[in-house]
């Protein structure tokens, strides 16, 4: 029953690995066998290292920012307090169903001060200069980190949410009973109980986080912000523009090592803080 | 006691703003897509027109370029519907083995799935295209198909989820009655793990609809393109010098079409897509 499974496996997934590695030890001019040459080319590329520190401090803003957002409107839903909870969940997981290139286009769109008249507000009431122009190389970083977390704040909200559901009832009455209000009851039990989901989330967000692509690829096309702005698209043009597979290759295991270890990094700086407590969970 | 209330109020009015927020480029897009390129540049942002007029954009865009709209349209739908479909039975497959029956394979090909979970799936795309242009699959549907068939999370999901659901009293049961382990799969396990299928048709079907990255490495043919790489190829024309007139339009009104299908069915499916989504987490704890 897993021959079909484990043939797909082996054909599409284990041998592109295998033949990534191969084809990074290789001479993008020869095909010879050049041992690490092509890391080190990786190791000195000043662009690559200055994408991958550029998707360090985006995910350290972005996820951050998203998170905490994710965290608090899942509370909320999750309180007496919210009215229209299910509509409310609805609204706010429907970008999920928006393709990452569409989302980038309207956000795109919408942040063009030639389409967006309210941009142009500013100027028109003496306050600047000329137009706000939030897809300029400088500010492009920030509408990128917009525009993700308009897609994914309320993926991430919904996993919370699900995992709020599950919290064992009886909990909950019995730190009421205690005297806990609604406020403490959130900060205090309900989100102590759900930090695994938490640390799930924001290890999701890492990685997707080091594998940007669509945005920067579709902001490119409609503000020219650079061909080189996350490491997924330097590996895309070095490979498709430049026909340089084996330094591409190299690339992709860096980053797959990279993404490998901020995640691990991450789990072990937070397992600590989640195990102790692990034991003294409610039973379900 | 005025607190007590305006706590309450300030929340519900945030989550109100949240939602404005959330729903505000999706109105715009609708709005949008009604307007020739020089209302766009002219009338106010977020109002709709007097007379919006979406047929003429309508006719406009699936006329553009000998009609390549209507096929990246049918091709999204293609690629989607096969690799959600197949990815879905053979994850199936594969976890419910995974899950009933033990044999000496089993923990490796269970680590090895969990593991691939770490491997993110744009370092696949440089190699895949290399491969894929040695065997001549580039430029093919099943070239786009067949690398997003290997589904590791649905393989993880349904191992776990018939683990849970599929008694093993009632698989051998079926063998006292001479039943075949294929036919048992198919009469017992499957109609109980229809629920979890639902759910990995769905997220598959998403994912599908929603790439880009690997469609816009393996195709070269427009007409092979799905919505998404056929819309990016639009946008990037915008500012090119040369072209007659700009595609805003097109690429708007294109755009439109290609989120609302999964709008418009989206409240009835949430349930069975927030569940999958939970399961890496739930599953955890």
């Amino acid at each position: 029953m897993n021959v079909p499974y484990l043939g797909l496996f082996a054909l599409f997934f284990a041998a592109p690995i295998v033949y990534a590695i191969v084809l990074s030890l290789r001479s993008p001019l020869t095909g010879a066998f050049v041992g690490l040459r092509n890391y080190s080319a990786v190791m000195s590329n000043g662009q690559f290292w200055s994408a991958v520190q550029r998707m360090g401090y985006f995910g350290l803003v972005q996820v951050t920012v998203m998170i905490c957002l994710a965290i608090a409107l899942a509370l909320f839903l999750d309180s007496p307090y919210c009215r229209g909870r299910r509509i409310f969940a609805l609204v706010y997981f429907l970008p999920y169903a928006v393709p990452g290139v569409i989302a980038t286009l309207m956000w795109g769109f919408l942040l063009e001060p030639d389409l967006d008249s309210a941009l142009n507000l500013p100027h028109q009431l003496g306050l600047a200069g000329g137009a706000i122009d939030p897809l300029d190389y400088r500010l492009a970083l920030y509408a990128m980190m917009l525009i993700v977390t308009w897609e994914f704040t309320g993926y991430n909200m919904t996993i919370l949410l699900t995992s709020l559901t599950n919290v064992p009832r009886q909990v909950l009455e019995a730190a009421k009973i205690d005297g806990c209000s609604e406020l403490s009851l959130a900060a205090r039990v309900k989100l102590p109980l759900i930090r695994r989901t938490v640390v799930f989330i924001v290890i999701l967000s890492i990685i997707g986080t080091l594998q940007l692509f669509n945005e920067p690829m579709l902001l490119n096309d409609i503000a020219s912000i650079g061909s080189s702005y996350s490491p997924n698209q330097i590996i895309y043009y070095t490979a498709f523009s430049f026909g340089n597979e084996q330094v591409a290759a190299a690339q992709s295991v860096v980053l797959a090592l990279i993404t490998i270890v901020a995640t691990v990094a991450f789990y072990t700086t937070v397992r600590r803080r989640i195990d102790p407590l692990a034991t003294t969970r409610a039973p379900r | 006691m005025i607190g007590r209330h305006l706590k309450p109020a300030v929340g519900n009015a945030l989550l109100l703003i949240a939602a404005v927020l959330v729903l505000a480029p999706i109105y715009w897009l609708v709005v949008a897509s009604s307007k020739t390129p020089s209302q766009l540049f002219s009338s106010s942002t977020f109002l709709p027109l007097a007379h919006p007029d979406w047929l003429s954009n309508l006719r406009d865009l699936f006329s553009f370029e000998n009609g390549a709209f209507g096929y990246w349209l049918a091709n999204s739908a293609v690629y989607a519907l096969i690799t959600a479909s197949l990815a879905t039975f053979v994850s199936t497959l594969a976890g419910y083995g995974l899950a009933k029956y033990r044999f000496r394979m089993r923990r490796a090909i269970f680590g090895l799935t969990v593991g691939s979970l770490m491997v993110p799936a744009t370092a696949l795309v440089v190699p895949l295209f290399l491969l894929e242009h040695d065997v001549g699959l580039l430029d093919t549907y099943q070239g786009v198909i067949l690398p997003l068939l290997v589904y590791p999370f649905g393989v993880y999901f349904m191992s776990i989820f018939a683990a849970e659901a599929v008694p093993d009293t009632l698989i051998d049961a079926s063998r006292i009655d001479g039943a075949g382990e294929l036919r048992i799969f198919w009469t017992v396990g499957r109609p109980i793990l229809m629920p979890g299928m639902v759910t990995l048709f769905l997220l598959s079907f998403i994912g599908t609809w929603n790439n880009y990255f690997l469609p816009l490495v393996l195709l070269g043919d427009s007409f092979r393109f799905p919505l998404t790489v056929g819309l990016a190829t639009w946008a990037s024309e915008l500012h090119l010098a040369g072209v007659s007139q700009p595609l805003y339009p097109e690429v708007l009104l294109g755009s439109l079409i290609s989120v609302l299908p999964m709008i418009v069915l989206f409240p009835f499916l949430q349930k069975y897509i927030a569940r999958g989504l939970t399961f890496g987490a739930i599953a955890g704890e």
